[in-house]
């Protein structure tokens, strides 16, 4: 009753900020220099084309009149056409969106355990040989913007060991084993990004976890400390972790724009800066609007998640 | 193992912190053992080591500590030189261990009875995992958890504290340990609780012939429960004796000023020669006795030279140069010098005179609602409180955790949202007016003291800039003026002017609850609220704040509203008393009256519950306590679902009446005075159970 209600009221809020990002995303493009009429048809179009190539667009009516009508197309799952392609904007960014889908999960499998292991291991051995390099290893992973992370990975395995491709063509791949040896490299570099964040936010609140009553009571009644850590301390230390990985999950699917591009990886980012480039309005927008929409949502299943793991959010006194 | 000897020896422990730059040493050769089956007390002020040494009885140090030297004998091995894997299978099978604080110390995302299995499956106590949940379930109710299912699917927070301390004691008995360490198992709990608490753990006691240490800076909880009794200052063991003679002749200082600083509730006035001075500071020791410089009968040799405990009887040692002559010194001492302990006499004021009045107080933090279209109803926490308070004086409220007492000093302070009643202060302010809108002269009139000092000081203010902020802001005051009235203000509360520049972190809690004091003081307040000030505190230095307190009271003519769960504090601090239970008062009167019969029954169990720091006094009544009940529908009379004398069935149903027994004493009840009067605490106490 109480988790029913709980969920309800955060799915009404996710739902009204979308709904307010949406304006935003709609306004921002209006506001965007460049003329798509002339960007479509080049530079010696005449004035009475360009008119006419934006009535047909219905480019020329009040804005507010397009925002309407596009919310209403979207609610209704239409995102409009490409100005560029007249394809239906649903049909280009799907198969990208699949895509990106495929790399963030796998990137998002590799994360997970990763942050957790060494997170954990830091703390339990804090101010240790092992904590100090682990600290060491995510400060410089912080410090290394993921495009040049992702240069260097491309250049070391890709090009000096060759073990994995440099280019992502993941269109091509034969084999489920092939997509995910292409994948690999964005989606290490991808999981890395993410985890040194996760890893120094776990540490810290593992620490405070493992210096807590609970913790010292479990060692006191005789449980191994292998069993202190995963039973008692990990599941408290997880949920402030759980919001830095709602954070992640969204910028996996956005923030891959730079990493995507990097691997000229087919995803949605790459998507996206191409449509931005030919100022496609109704797919920067589809693209926008999707990823606003997934980061809603990782917030919203972050705030979920902590009151699953939380019995007191959980449970009536 | 089975011999005679002790069951376990600590031999020579030193244990030192790391604090910042060196290494301080917190317990200092220090000795001891525990027999089989016998339940040893150790008791100290605030730092003196105490929780260290029981860490030491299980091999566990914190990160920040070092063995320095000694050993801890147990079973014929040092468990302080035991590999990690080995102390597991010592600590909680044969050794367990009860925390201070049961909410902190149950893990929050895990059902309690499985924390219990836990134990008995790591020790591989029982063989499956059915096995081990009906030996946990069957712990729950031998703890005195009857409903031991419904306990057991619960996750801590669902639990009561003394539910949950309950728990942690099933949970240490769980693999029929030898020796349980239990640190301050009671100290966050009601009276009423407390006394639960203590009664189950001397059943066990009895019951399985288990061995205890039983940490603690509450005397009367020693003198109820423990067989023998070892008195710690500065990381020594300063006198060690069976609890008879600890308490009936002591023989070194130390023991006899702490024995002393006990607030009484059956003796308020007490000779105050041998109270305990000053504080113990860990880095001002002398190389020496540790207690010289706070000892009356100090000598030079006790400042140069160290001294070991000697036995001085049978079972009886005590670590004092002038051992042999204190009992005479100290009854000379009594003789010439003593003062009675304060009494309360009336004050000065005109009885009609009236600085508070408080009728029918009702105060809500939330709303409840029903469903989503239901108008929302305040939920009362108080409700129907009437009472009001002279200039001068001191009402006091008693009650458990839970009772209202904060909420009503909160609803004063226009804290609280929903606030409904008459509330008139000073004859022209009425108080139901939220904190925001009120003026400024009623703001200065009406001063607050906190419980914890450490949480009520700004740590980034200088003692100056807290004192001088109500004088500049009320009085108008700067420069050399201000200056001179902080001064004043910190030689009214007896600090002295060098504090002026310091830090609150530079000073210790008792320091800092007499600069919230002063601070109050500097806006010239008519009434203070006073909500637990002395909870935090050590009971030398509770002795010396109540001292304060009352002289400052004579001094200004400052009226206190004085919210306490301590009966004893109450006792010889306040001129009245309101007894509050779950809301409403059941019970006022002069000091006096409330502490004599006829007694409400709420009054007879909170005041039997006090452990006193007597062996020959026992807890009558609160052995058969229920204990707190809050439920849904609340009876007539609220106390109807705990009295132990109810006998008619219309408590229940019907409000119960107030009865006036003098001008100043009424009580809340159906049972008529006459049956009451045949209640009498004070003589039940010394009727063994």
């Amino acid at each position: 009753m109480v988790f029913a209600r709980v969920v309800l009221l955060r799915a009404l809020w996710a739902s009204a900020t979308l709904l307010i990002v949406s304006f935003i995303i709609f306004s921002a493009i209006e506001i965007l220099p460049g003329d798509i009429a002339a960007r479509v048809l080049g530079r010696y179009a005449t004035e009475e084309m360009k008119a006419e190539f934006r009535r047909m667009r219905g480019l020329d009516r009040p804005m507010y009149v397009r925002y309407g009508e596009w919310l209403y197309g979207v609610v209704q799952g239409d995102f409009g056409d490409s100005l560029v392609s007249e394809f239906n904007v649903g049909e280009v960014i799907l198969p990208k969106l699949k895509n990106t889908f495929l790399l963030a999960l796998y990137a998002f499998i590799l994360y997970i355990p990763f942050s957790i292991i060494l997170g954990s291991l830091s703390a339990v051995f804090r101010e240790g040989a092992v904590d100090t390099f682990l600290s060491t290893l995510t400060l410089i992973g912080l410090s290394i913007p993921e495009f040049v992370m992702g240069t260097l990975f491309a250049f070391i395995f890709g090009v000096v060991l060759g073990a994995f491709p440099v280019v992502v063509a993941i269109n091509m791949a034969q084999s489920f084993g092939e997509a995910v040896r292409m994948m690999t490299l964005p989606a290490v570099t991808l999981a890395i990004a993410m985890a040194v964040y996760a890893i120094r936010m776990l540490r810290d609140n593992l620490i405070e976890v493992l210096d807590s009553d609970y913790v010292r009571m479990a060692i006191l009644k005789g449980v191994p400390l292998p069993r202190v850590v995963l039973r008692h301390a990990l599941p408290n230390a997880l949920v402030p972790a759980l919001n830095v990985t709602a954070l992640n999950l969204a910028y996996l699917i956005g923030g891959v724009v730079v990493v995507e591009k990097v691997f000229a990886f087919p995803g949605i980012g790459t998507l996206l800066i191409d449509s931005v480039f030919l100022r496609d309005a109704p797919v920067v927008e589809g693209c926008a609007l999707i990823i606003s929409a997934v980061y809603i949502l990782a917030n919203l299943f972050a705030d979920v998640m902590t009151v699953v793991l939380n019995p007191r959010l959980r449970t009536a006194r | 193992m089975e011999q005679n000897g002790p069951l376990i020896e600590i031999r020579d422990l030193t244990v030192e912190y790391w604090q910042g730059d060196r290494w301080n040493p917190v317990v200092e050769n220090l000795s001891l053992h525990i027999n089989p089956a016998e339940t040893l007390g150790l008791v100290g002020e605030s730092g003196c080591g105490k929780s260290t040494t029981a860490n030491a009885l299980l091999g566990y140090r914190p990160r920040s500590a070092r063995y320095r030297s000694g050993h801890v004998f147990f079973g014929g091995q040092d468990l302080l030189r035991l590999s990690d894997s080995a102390l597991q299978r010592i600590r909680g099978r044969q050794i367990s261990f009860v925390p201070q604080n049961p909410t902190t110390a149950l893990s929050p995302g895990i059902h309690v009875g499985d924390q219990i299995v836990e134990a008995l499956m790591v020790h591989h106590y029982s063989k499956t995992a059915h096995e081990a949940r009906e030996r946990a379930l069957d712990l729950l109710t031998r703890v005195g958890l009857p409903n031991a299912s419904t306990i057991f699917k619960r996750y801590p927070h669902q639990l009561s504290g003394g539910q949950q301390q309950r728990v942690i004691i099933a949970m240490a008995l769980a693999c029929d340990p030898q020796l349980i360490v239990l640190d301050e198992p009671t100290t966050g709990l009601d009276v009423t609780t407390q006394a639960q608490i203590l009664d189950l753990l001397m059943d066990l006691q009895s019951s399985y012939g288990l061995a205890m240490l039983y940490v603690t800076h509450n005397l009367g909880v020693v003198a109820q429960i423990c067989t023998r009794i070892g008195v710690m200052y500065a990381g020594q063991i300063v006198e060690v004796a069976p609890r008879n003679v600890i308490f009936k002749q002591p023989l070194h200082p130390y023991t006899q000023g702490l024995i002393a600083s006990v607030p009484r509730i059956t003796a308020p006035a007490q000779l105050r020669s041998l109270l305990l001075r000053g504080l113990l500071k860990r880095d001002e020791l002398p190389a020496g006795c540790p207690f010289a410089p706070r000892c009356g009968f100090a000598q030079e040799v006790c400042f140069t030279q160290s001294q070991h405990l000697v036995e001085v009887g049978r079972d009886h040692a005590v670590a004092c140069w002038r051992w042999q002559e204190i009992p005479s010194l100290a009854q000379r001492l009594a003789e010439t010098q003593s003062v009675a302990f304060r009494q309360c006499e009336r004050p000065s004021c005109q009885p009609d005179e009236v600085l508070l009045k408080v009728e029918n107080l009702g105060a809500a933090y939330t709303v409840q609602q029903r469903h989503l279209f239901a108008r929302p109803i305040p939920r009362l926490i108080v409700d129907g409180v009437s009472f009001d308070i002279r200039p001068g004086e001191t009402f006091a409220l008693v009650g458990e955790s839970g009772s209202g007492k904060s909420t009503i000093a909160r609803a004063l302070n226009g804290f609280i949202p929903y606030v409904t009643g008459n509330l008139r202060f000073d004859g022209q302010y009425d108080l139901t007016i939220p904190v925001d809108k009120r003026t400024r002269n009623l703001l200065r009139e009406l001063q607050l003291v906190f419980q914890n000092p450490d949480a009520s000081l700004n740590p980034r203010q200088r003692i100056s800039q807290i004192i001088g902020r109500p004088l500049q802001m009320f009085f108008g005051l700067s420069g050399a003026a201000l200056r001179r009235r902080v001064e004043e203000l910190l030689e009214d509360v007896r600090l002295d002017r060098r504090y002026y520049d310091r830090f609150p972190d530079e000073l210790s809690g008792g320091e800092r609850q007499r600069v919230a004091i002063a601070r109050a003081l500097a806006a010239e307040p008519k009434l203070m609220l006073c909500d637990e000030v002395l909870s935090a505190l050590d009971v030398s230095v509770q002795a010396n704040i109540i001292e304060l307190l009352a002289e400052l009271q004579a001094k200004r003519n400052v009226a206190y509203l004085f919210i306490s769960h301590d009966l004893a504090v109450v006792r010889s601090l306040a001129h009245r008393v309101g007894v509050l239970y779950w809301g409403a008062l059941c019970e006022v009167g002069t000091t006096e009256e409330v502490f004599s019969p006829p007694f409400h029954p709420y009054t007879y169990l909170l005041l039997s519950a006090v452990p006193e720091a007597d062996p020959d006094q026992v807890m009558p009544e609160a052995r058969k306590d229920i204990g707190l009940i809050i439920s849904e529908d609340k009876p007539a009379c609220p106390f109807a679902l705990r009295c132990p004398w109810k006998s008619a069935s219309h408590c229940n149903d019907e409000p119960p009446p107030w009865q006036t027994l003098s001008r100043t004493h009424m009580l809340r009840c159906h049972i008529p005075v006459e049956e009451l009067r045949q209640h009498d605490v004070w003589t039940d106490r010394f009727k063994r159970a």
